[in-house]
Order: C-alpha cells, then structure tokens, then sequence
C-alpha cells in the first residue's frame, strides 16, 4: 500500500508539471488559434481545482490498473500500460475530430504530448510500485 | 493469444460501443450538447468528417480488447467489468480537464462521465465474458 501510494504521488506531480508545460506553455500558441472552442483564460483559472482533480483522477486509475494487472513487470510493463493507455486516448480524439472543429495540428501535437506523459508515468509507476510478497503459510 | 476469441471479442466490443455512442452521445445527450452549439459542428460537418468516429471506436474497442489479452487474460465478464470501470476512470480525469478549458456545461460534464462508466464497464465485461486465453498445456 506504501508503495502504490508513493506512485501515485509520484506520477500526480509529474502529470501535473508535464500538463503545465506542455499544453500551458510549448502548446500556449497553438491553442490560441482554437480560442474559440475554449474558455477565457480567467474562466479556466477559476476552474482550475476541475485540472488537479482530473490529473490526480488520472494518476489514480494508471496505478490501479498497473497494479491489477502489470505488477511484476517493472518499467517495461509500466511503458506498455501507458502507449496502451494513450492509444485509447487518441481513439477518444478521432472521435473529438469527429464532432468538434479542432484543428488537425492541435490534436496531433496534443497526442504526442499525451504519449510522453504516458511513457514517463509508465516508467515512474513501474519503478516505484512492486506487489507485495507473498505470505508463508 | 488466442487470436480467434480476441477478434471476437474485438468486434463485439466495437458494435456495442459504436451503438451505446449513437444512443447515449447521440441522442440522450443531444440537447445538452446543443446548449453549447459553437463547439460542435454542422451536422454536414459532421457527415464529412464520420469516417474519423469510425476509426476511433475502432481503436477503443481494439486496445480494449487488448488491455483484457494481454494483462487479465481470465477472470470473465467480472474481471472485464472491473478493467473496463478503471478505464473509465482515465476517460473521467480526462473529461474533468476538458470542463476546466472548454466552456461545457455540467450536464455535459455529469452526462460523459457516467456515459464512460457505463459504456467501458460493459464494454468490459463484453470482451471478459467472450476473450478466452488459448488452452492451458497440461503436464
């Protein structure tokens, strides 16, 4: 429990600063050219608290769903998890392109930001979560 | 890999969520979604640009699909229920990110998040019900 709680931890930090530079400020002017289909910057900081729960929420499930079923792996599984992960996210974003009129260089840039992040979750996640060892009878 | 339950799998997967999309996205939420029409587009729009909702069901379905092969493997509709919540749950942090910079309501918010946990949960418990991992040697 130690362990999946310090990965957690571990993986909420690096989502949120990856989220903040990435998106906040590589991705600022890109997203400028989308300001229509997003709120006024003000907007958003009053909802900011919705940002650090979704990333916590995100976090979260990775090392629920690392520690279900990819424990034992070490880094390796933790880089599959996440390339898996990301991949059923850019399923969602074709759909997004589908219904919203994004531009196609957001959400590709969007994308491989998201397989980064994923990876190098995947990578801190299976360094530091390890199952417990099984009991002697 | 037991190929020929995983493509099953796969497929049955796909046409249950491609038809809960149509039904919970499409249609339940309908009005909600028109509550904000600029962020959506013409419904012309829409019919150019249908092959992209294809593909992306596809990809949810097939790496669903391969989450369960892969890393559940048995464990039936329970287990496959189970994988598919806590994917959900990856989709609902998402969903809570895009309510903070896209101008949604929170019907619309409320609306995708319980339409993620009930879609991927049955989803889920889908591919858990048919994958089946091929035949354990015996000594």
């Amino acid at each position: 429990m130690k362990r999946f709680i310090v990965a957690f931890i571990a993986a909420f930090i690096f989502i949120f600063f990856w989220g903040w530079l990435y998106n906040g400020v590589l991705l600022k002017d890109v997203l400028t050219e989308a300001q229509s289909l997003f709120r006024p910057r003000e907007e958003t900081m009053g909802l900011f608290h919705w940002i650090v729960i979704g990333q916590a929420g995100l976090a979260l499930a990775f090392v629920m769903i690392y520690a279900s079923g990819f424990a034992g792996g070490g880094i390796a599984a933790g880089v599959r998890l996440g390339i898996m992960l990301e991949i059923l996210a850019v399923g969602a974003r074709c759909i997004i392109y589908a219904t919203q009129p994004f531009p196609v260089k957001l959400l590709v840039l969007v994308s491989i930001g998201g397989f980064i992040e994923m990876i190098v979750t995947g990578v801190i996640v299976g360094a530091i979560y390890k199952p417990a060892p099984p009991r002697m009878p | 890999m037991n190929w020929k339950k995983f493509f099953i799998a796969f497929i049955v997967a796909f046409v249950f969520l491609f038809a809960f999309g149509f039904l919970w996205y499409g249609k339940l939420m309908h009005g909600a979604h028109q509550e904000v029409p600029t962020l959506w587009r013409t419904e012309a729009e829409f019919g150019n640009h249908f092959p992209w909702l294809v593909l992306g069901h596809l990809v949810m379905a097939f790496f669903l699909t391969m989450l369960y092969a892969q890393f559940v493997r048995a464990g039936g509709a329970g287990a496959g229920a189970t994988l598919g919540i806590l994917v959900a749950l990856v989709y609902a942090g998402a969903d809570l990110i895009t309510f903070a910079v896209q101008p949604l309501t929170t019907k619309i918010l409320g609306g995708w998040i319980v339409g993620d946990l009930i879609q991927f949960a049955i989803a889920g418990a889908i591919i858990g019900a048919i994958y089946k991992p091929s035949s354990l040697k015996t000594t």
